[in-house]
């Protein structure tokens, strides 16, 4: 094995390895500390801030099996990681499962952005969609050196080996549940998310979740006290939440207020008429 | 157009909207600008022996400069010349008002986007990697960051003794009649603080030209700039060399509003060109923008307003701080302007103070910026009047209507004004605006209000700056009406408005005229700034057309042998009972350009009786009113519509002051909501347009600009420059719209909100 390199480096001098298959991206990752690449849009301006790039990139191709698009299966819907944000918004099975969806992508950087950037590469980054997909109990299907593995998103996101390759992600079948999904960005558009918040209200149970400036996470303690005394007052709700919010990392008192409100008017939305 | 008459009944109000664009634009480069193909200095990249420079900068914001090693630097591959403070033949400095920025720091380093050293490379990249191997030695020194506590802290600049060797570069005040004893008659009295961001201009194309050395000691420069003439002079000092060998070519620029009046990447380029004997360009990218641009200076003040039980206003002071960062610029200017603003000049005040203090920090620089002061100063005003009426228990616009001057009034500062519409009549339409009549809602998700401000801007740089400009025309070889002034054009398209008004005088079509600009070699036209380049176009044009027209007149008569008196000028040429007799290009080719040319220069008019020059004559005016909803969840603010109602002349080309109006508004709403360079210790916050995030078109709201012109037929100025009108009250009218929505007062600028939601909180725990 040759030795590893941790070096940065100028730009052209990168040097972009093209695997043949998706354990070889994993081995190559492991062997040279190497990140994936795929729409890039995260990784660039983050280079080009610092002036430093990787020496090695390893690109990760759309065409492997899985990767890309979008399928029903008996689990749910499938979500290739390389799937661009913009395909995602478009596709007619996004809207059969997941009307508020399309919304919310919307909201997601810029026209350009979203014709590069990738469901993994947003989830990877603890961007706008991983609320969602944390409310939604969602799971990943994820490569590793011995093979294939996969398991919850949330449990993935807090134990997750840099050489792990995201294939796909898989939505729970989610027709006919309620869906609430908000973003509080610093504009209309184009903006970084400061709190994107997401509740589902999945037939008995009301699943919450977080992303932004706090960083990514499921809401179980406010979770287990609705499914244990109900929606009582939201005096009591916004204890609870709030103490949440801070132990995930939310610190800005101001911001635990927006998200609070988000959220009650997210469980208002869904719960409504159940 | 849609026309209407007055709400208030005087002259004529007119909304510029669709027609008016779709039926006065040729396009010109409009679409090449919006599409990026438009070709900047630095796209022309097909310059015979072409070196890229680049620019070393300060890694500390306050610091000696222990050593500078540049020997690794000058080993380099692709390296043609490494300079520093020491290779500066002339002055090593530069500034348009006080030259005290270094072209290199060989001491001392002020901010962190100080220039140390530069380097001349047959890449960019091989420019870059040099940069990275010179040697800096610094010894920090503590960094003057609170521009309220600057004063009593390190002086920045040893040599600037004139207030004892401080912080403070300059401070100015403004008063009439006797303060005290007005406010000893005031029934309400309101006292505030306002504070207002550091903006970036934000620019399309950031600071970048290209520097060619003549072979005889001499340099071109074509350059993204808005003062050919005044970049020249300073330009030779630092080369060391004659005026005459140093020309300024200002490109087509990708905008400016204010941030290119100040010299940018000229000096480094210039220098490495003298060095090398080869053409240097120079191209910061955005990093390096953020970093090294001038900003709007932030401002912070205390204003106390009073007034009677009736609603007249008595007494009016403010102490205001502005932070000017390391270099001087034109902050003194901004700082006059600020004052001139601050006392309200569309508004009748029995006794006023108003004062202000400019301090040095290590914030980076600011200078420049369009409304230059005077939006910062109306910010505050309009707030202080909406709570004046509240106190009173009457409505905002009944106590401007109450305090507007009249168009006999003389104008805050005593000096004889200019309006083109009465501003009563401005209120009125603004009131009469059908943003009113939309019901404001208090229930729900979404909270709407709606608010207004006013605001006036002067034409023209201000008190006792030189103020002058001329233009040329002829008649090319190639048989165009030629049209040349010093001014350059990045964006506000005032080569339509030039057409326009050839056309009109003349009588001939658009593609008769050409219409040069922006060369140093070309007629000097004084800078492109302060809303003055269309007064001057208009007031020159008016000048020399008439004696160019009889010469060439003359000419034509001999020419033709036709009378002069029944020549007349027309599409292609010259026409003699209705016929064409001349083309232009024959008429060209029967005569030396010099036969048929003319020129002139004016200074900008100023209040003539006055004691003092006082800059403020031409006074134009604008309301705006905004309909804001408010997130209830969150205190996110949407603008959802802007109606301005303006005075400023008669509309000469309607895309561009619909253009500059719309434009400016967006630029005031995003200093009123998202845009503020933040510093601590000296560094900037953001340093990219992701990070430091302007207003995108899903931002921008529905506008209508609207103008009353009630010009009188004898008004010898009937053109204004609309540059910087639209921004002056947005700001305010936005505030107002979300107290009206809320119930809170924001004061300081951008509208946080979180804090905003707070005090929304707040206010919904004691209903």
């Amino acid at each position: 094995m040759e030795p590893v390199n941790n070096e940065v480096t100028e730009r052209q001098a990168v040097r972009v390895m093209r695997p043949e298959s998706p354990r070889q991206a994993v081995s190559f990752a492991k062997r040279f500390r190497a990140p994936y690449i795929a729409g890039g849009t995260w990784l660039q301006p983050s280079c080009e801030r610092d002036r430093q790039w990787p020496v090695h990139l390893v690109a990760l191709n759309p065409d492997w099996p899985g990767f890309r698009g979008i399928q029903e299966t008996e689990d749910g819907l499938s979500i290739g990681a390389l799937t661009t944000l913009d395909e995602l918004a478009r596709h007619p099975l996004t809207a059969l499962y997941l009307p508020p969806l399309s919304g919310l992508i919307n909201r997601v950087a810029g026209p350009g952005v979203r014709h590069l950037g990738t469901v993994g590469g947003n989830l990877l980054a603890g961007g706008d969609l991983s609320a969602l997909a944390l409310a939604l109990g969602t799971e990943v299907d994820v490569v590793e050196g011995k093979g294939s593995n996969r398991r919850p998103l949330a449990r993935w996101f807090q134990d997750r080996p840099a050489s792990d390759l995201l294939r796909s992600v898989t939505v729970p079948d989610c027709r006919g549940w309620g869906v609430s999904v908000e973003k509080l960005g610093y504009r209309e558009r184009f903006s970084p998310t400061r709190a994107t918040v997401a509740c589902v209200h999945a037939g008995l149970q009301v699943q919450l979740a977080v992303c932004g400036e706090g960083g990514p996470g499921r809401l179980m303690v406010t979770e287990a006290m609705l499914r244990d005394e109900g929606i009582r007052e939201l005096t009591d709700l916004a204890i609870v939440v709030d103490s949440e919010l801070e132990t995930l990392g939310w610190h800005d008192t101001r911001l635990r207020l927006a998200v609070r409100r988000m959220l009650e008017s997210g469980l208002m939305e869904v719960t409504r008429g159940a | 157009m849609a026309h209407e008459n007055s709400p208030g009944g005087v002259g004529n109000l007119v909304t510029l909207d669709g027609d008016s664009i779709r039926n006065a634009t040729s396009g010109m480069d409009l679409a090449q600008r919006i599409e990026g193909r438009l070709a900047y200095a630095t796209d022309q990249r097909d310059l015979s022996g072409l070196l890229y420079g680049a620019i070393l900068r300060s890694a500390c914001a306050h610091a000696l400069i222990t050593r500078v090693d540049i020997s690794k630097a000058l080993e380099m591959p692709g390296v043609h010349a490494v300079i520093k403070a020491n290779d500066v033949p002339g002055l090593n400095c530069f500034g348009i008002v006080i030259r005290d920025q270094p072209v290199f720091c060989d001491e001392r380093v002020r901010y962190e986007g100080d220039a140390i050293a530069a380097v001349a490379a047959d890449t960019p990249e091989q420019a870059r990697a040099a940069l990275d191997a010179i040697e800096v030695d610094y010894q920090p020194l503590p960094v003057v960051s609170d521009a309220a506590l600057a004063e009593q802290q390190t002086a920045l600049h040893n040599s600037h003794e004139k207030h004892g060797g401080s912080n403070l570069l300059a401070r100015e005040t403004l008063e009439c009649g006797d303060l005290d004893d007005a406010f000893s008659r005031c029934a309400v009295i309101v006292e505030h603080h306002y504070q207002t961001p550091r903006q970036m201009h934000a620019f399309m194309e950031t600071e970048g030209g290209v520097a060619i050395p003549d072979g005889k000691g001499g340099v071109l420069f074509r350059v993204g700039c808005q003062s050919g003439h005044r970049d020249a002079e300073q330009l030779a000092d630092i080369l060391g060399v004659a005026h005459e060998q140093v020309t300024v070519e200002s490109t087509v620029t990708g905008g400016a509003f204010g941030g290119k009046d100040e010299l940018t990447v000229q000096p480094a380029a210039g220098l490495l060109a003298l060095k090398t004997g080869r053409p240097v360009m120079i191209h910061l990218d955005r990093f390096e923008s953020c970093r090294t641009g001038m900003k709007r200076h932030p401002v912070s003040v205390k204003m106390t307003t009073g007034c009677d039980a009736e609603g007249r206003l008595l007494a009016h002071k403010a102490e205001a701080i502005l932070d000017t960062g390391a270099y001087a610029s034109l902050g003194p200017a901004v700082l006059e302007n600020y004052l001139d603003h601050a006392t309200a000049p569309l508004y009748r005040i029995e006794a006023y103070r108003v004062s202000g203090r400019l301090v040095y920090t290590n914030n980076g620089v600011c200078g420049a910026f369009r409304g230059f002061g005077g939006n910062q100063a109306t910010f505050a005003v309009e707030s202080q009047l909406d709570e004046l009426a509240h106190g009173l228990g009457i409505e905002p616009a009944a106590l401007r209507r109450i305090n507007l001057r009249s168009p006999g009034d003389a104008g805050s500062r005593n000096q004889t004004v200019r309006w083109t519409a009465p501003p009563a009549g401005v209120l009125a339409a603004a009131v009469a605006s059908p943003l009113w009549s939309r019901p404001d809602t208090d229930t729900g998700r979404w909270l709407t209000g709606t608010g207004m401000a006013m605001g006036a801007q002067g034409n023209g740089l201000g008190d006792g700056l030189p103020d002058s400009g001329g233009g040329r025309i002829s008649l090319s070889p190639a048989g165009r009406i030629c049209v040349e002034f010093g001014f350059s054009d990045y964006g506000q398209n005032i080569v339509e408005s030039i057409i326009r008004s050839v056309c009109n005088g003349v009588g001939c079509r658009e593609a008769d005229v050409e219409v040069l600009l922006g060369s140093s070699r070309g007629p000097d036209s004084g800078p492109t700034s302060a809303s003055r380049s269309t007064v001057l176009v208009h007031g020159v044009l008016a000048s020399i057309l008439p004696r160019w027209m009889d010469v060439v007149r003359g000419h034509a008569s001999r020419v033709s042998g036709h009378p002069e008196e029944g020549l007349a000028f027309g599409p292609g040429g010259v026409f003699f009972n209705g016929r064409q007799v001349l083309s232009y290009r024959e008429l060209a080719e029967s005569a030396s350009p010099d036969e048929m040319a003319a020129s002139a220069s004016q200074d900008f008019p100023v209040a003539p009786d006055s004691g003092q020059p006082v800059g403020r004559y031409l006074q134009l005016q604008i309301a705006t009113v905004a309909r804001v909803a408010v997130d209830r969840l969150t205190g996110r603010v949407r603008v959802t519509d802007l109606h301005h109602v303006t005075a400023a002349g008669r509309v000469i080309y309607p895309p561009g002051y619909l253009g500059q109006i719309e434009g400016a508004a967006v630029m005031g709403q995003g200093m009123a909501l998202t845009e503020d360079m933040t510093t601590r210790d000296g560094s900037y916050l953001a340093d990219n347009l992701d990070q430091y995030l302007i207003p995108t078109f899903h931002d921008a709201p529905l506008q209508r600009v609207d103008v009353l012109d009630d010009t009188p037929e004898d008004d010898p100025f009937p053109v204004r420059g609309v540059g910087e009108l639209g921004i002056e009250a947005v700001a305010p009218a936005i505030t107002a719209a979300i107290e009206a929505a809320t119930g809170v007062r924001v004061r300081r600028l951008p509208v946080d909100p979180g804090d905003l939601l707070v005090a929304m909180a707040a206010k919904e725990q004691t209903l």
